[in-house]
């Protein structure tokens, strides 16, 4: 754990609203007391619910949003204490990209020329290499590189949303913040956008703070990961720790939520019930305590702090973390599909492979591939 | 139903043995139904349904499939520029191909009512949840404000919403979204309708307000004997809830089969590729297996099979003739030439 690439200690975010003429001022605390870091190629996922705050923590890396307390360092760098200008250069080294591909990207401004800004902005490239820079990067997230003069209108929802990618990829960043990059996608698309973000990751080294609710795509990538409840972290771990073992009862009650693809698969139930609770709440309890089906008098007294629980780096905000049952994990492994299952999803891998050679040895015939040449042995 | 037959929707494929694998009396039938923008090409093509009371069909399929174009022909709730066909649309042994605009408004919301995916724009946000849930039986049923009210009250006990009294004064945005889904849910139910269409009703919710409203549809259905009619575009929520289930591509079901068939022994090829593209556990930070290309738009649909240019399969005969659905194991449907695979690569 040397120098990690980013450090959150103990942040924090407060919203006041109301408290106008008449109304008393109500303070919403969204975000309390958060820690965590991330090294070098990491990949670390905050899960939750929505409201649980993960969006603002990762606006808050970048200084999107204000923390109110706290610290956090990129690289030995407190953001905290940034002017502008010292501000733009880390914006350089940590990029965003958001949920929504319709939303991020000017309708107005062809796509070359939103993917050519940042570079110009950073002067990364002498301006006559800009073109050729743009061309690369589309190339690099699965695009035609000639598509630089087309509008984001003219993409479809995955397409726009590696353009973000490539948008952000301009500045060569060390980490990107992904705020649920693949909600809005469908199951086949998403897949490439997946794949994408995988295949960046070990080329080119960068690392993410990765937020999503959908826990099948943060157990295909994530290394790390921190569990969001009520704008506090309740556990953190090694991604398949976590999974397989969870020492808290909100992680396990989101694992037993998580609809599984193989139908009648075994699975922990345990108690799904209740709702999040307001962010006007305050505490003097555990914030889980109401819809917690281990409950225990304890629980009442005082807010438990994120603590050592069992194997070394896994963290737990929960006084019973030690005793919890063992969790039965979600086993949706290629052991759990029946004979017939495997043999087509086989033949299936099979021949996209075949197509795919096919395809790169004679690129004008592969439309005209037929069935018959291919042969699953 | 006004009599439409542009040329587009009158070409559709004679489909061979269309008939109801399973009960012989559903409680909707729905048999070759197309539905396009005027002259337009079919953005649904020949699709057949039967709901059966009690049981859950899930409807599955990316966006642009037609899931959704589908749940609204059948509640007939088309925009006027749409135009709709079917050989056969039974509602409880009543032909509803010729229904007046009249007797569909008394069916609607009665016997067929509808959930939507996002509860906050399908409520009323100046009518208060109470309001709007008995002005539904004021009109259906003829109750009184005073008797409707218990009859409200009585429904959200069912579908357990915490507080029932003070919620039914609640206006929409004073309840959280998982609320808000149990309101429209409640509503929906109010008339105990014959038929549930639910268009992606968990999709904009919580894993946790989701799991709870699944349970709730499930238990729903065996009490009162709804036949329900689920879309959705996630395969693990199909695995979770679904008696039988379709898969569409691009205006077509491709494939229909139980529950326990479809995942068991998925055959269609597209079927196949949605499956493989879900992340698993067993394969954590492998690439995951995608689908080249891009679904037809509607004017441009490929003469044969609509998935042949995406599939690693597709043959000349593909590209030329589309599959009707055959029965290729017993109440399993499949619209593929080269169903069951093994067999014909072999």
């Amino acid at each position: 754990m040397s120098n990690p690439l980013l450090s959150v200690e103990q942040v924090s975010k407060t919203y006041v609203s109301g408290g106008g003429l008449f109304g008393q001022a109500k303070s919403a605390r969204v975000v309390s007391d958060i820690n965590f870091s991330l090294n070098r190629g990491d990949v670390f996922a905050l899960v939750g619910e929505s409201g649980s705050g993960k969006t603002t923590i990762g606006r808050m890396l970048l200084r999107l949003i204000e923390p109110d307390a706290g610290r956090i360092h990129f690289d030995g760098i407190d953001v905290r204490a940034l002017d502008a200008g010292a501000l733009r250069r880390l914006r350089r080294r940590v990029q965003i990209i958001f949920q929504d591909p319709f939303g991020s990207l000017d309708p107005r401004v062809r796509i070359g020329a939103a993917i050519a800004e940042p570079i110009l902005l950073h002067r990364l490239r002498p301006r006559a290499q800009v073109a050729d820079r743009v061309a690369e990067l589309l190339t690099l997230v699965g695009l035609d590189g000639r598509h630089a003069a087309r509008y984001p209108h003219e993409f479809s929802g995955g397409q726009r949303q590696r353009i973000a990618i490539a948008r952000a990829l301009a500045v060569e960043p060390e980490l990107i913040v992904c705020d649920e990059p693949v909600s809005a996608l469908d199951l086949s698309i998403q897949a490439q956008v997946v794949n994408l973000l995988g295949e960046l990751r070990a080329r080119l080294g960068v690392s993410y703070v990765f937020i999503s609710h959908d826990m099948a795509v943060v157990r295909h990538l994530a290394t790390h990961i921190g569990v969001l409840y009520a704008g506090r972290l309740v556990e953190t771990g090694p991604s398949e720790t976590v999974f397989t073992d969870p020492r808290h009862p909100y992680t396990r009650m989101l694992l037993a939520a998580t609809p599984s693809p193989v139908p009648d698969v075994v699975r922990q139930r345990e108690a799904i019930a209740g709702e999040p609770p307001s962010p006007f709440s305050t505490w003097s309890q555990c914030r889980f305590a109401s819809r917690c089906a281990h409950r225990m008098e304890l629980c009442m007294a005082g807010e438990p702090v994120l603590a050592q629980a069992a194997p070394a780096p896994r963290l737990s905000a929960c006084l019973r973390a030690a005793d919890l049952p063992t969790f039965a994990a979600v086993d949706d492994g290629e052991e759990r599909m029946t004979a017939a299952y495997r043999t087509r999803l086989g033949l299936l891998r099979h021949a996209r492979a075949a197509a795919d050679a096919e395809a790169c040895a004679s690129p004008r015939q592969a439309a005209a591939s037929d069935v018959s040449a291919l042969s699953p042995h | 139903m006004k009599a439409m037959q542009p040329p587009e929707l009158a070409r559709s494929p004679a489909e061979p043995a269309r008939q109801n694998a399973t009960q012989s009396d559903p409680m909707l039938a729905v048999a070759n139904l197309r539905v396009g923008v005027g002259d337009g090409p079919a953005i649904v093509d020949g699709v057949d349904l039967a709901l059966n009371s009690g049981r859950i069909l899930c409807l599955v399929g990316e966006s642009g499939s037609g899931k959704s174009l589908t749940a609204l022909s059948l509640m007939r709730l088309l925009s006027p520029v749409m135009r709709l066909a079917a050989d056969r649309f039974v509602l409880d042994g009543e032909d509803l191909a010729q229904a007046s605009e009249k007797r569909l408004n008394a069916i609607r919301g009665n016997r067929m009512a509808m959930v939507f995916q996002e509860p906050m724009t399908a409520l009323n946000p100046v009518m208060t949840v109470g309001d709007q849930i008995t002005e539904t039986l004021r009109v259906h049923q003829g109750l009184r404000q005073e008797a409707a009210r218990e009859v409200a009250l009585a429904m959200f006990r069912q579908v357990q919403i915490p507080a029932p009294e003070a919620r039914l004064r609640a206006y929409p945005h004073q309840l959280s979204g998982g609320m808000r889904q149990r309101v429209m849910i409640a509503m929906a139910l109010i008339c105990k309708p014959a038929i549930l269409i639910a268009d992606e009703p968990t999709t904009a919710l919580d894993v946790t307000i989701q799991s709870q409203i699944l349970r709730l549809i499930d238990d729903l259905r065996a009490q009162l004997g709804t036949a329900v009619l689920f879309i959705t575009h996630n395969l693990a929520v199909v695995a979770e809830i679904a008696d039988e289930v379709a898969v569409m591509y691009a205006g077509r079901i491709v494939e229909r089969a139980s529950r326990t068939a479809l995942f068991g022994d998925p055959m269609h090829p597209y079927t196949l590729a949605l499956f493989a593209a879900m992340p698993r556990a067993d394969e954590r930070g492998r690439p995951l297996a995608t689908i080249e290309g891009q679904v037809p738009a509607p004017g441009a649909m490929p003469k044969g099979c609509r998935f042949a240019p995406r599939c690693p399969f597709a043959a000349a005969r593909c590209r030329e003739d589309y599959p009707p659905l055959r029965e290729i194991a017993p109440a399993h449907w499949v619209s593929c030439w080269h169903a069951p695979l093994e067999e014909h690569l072999s």
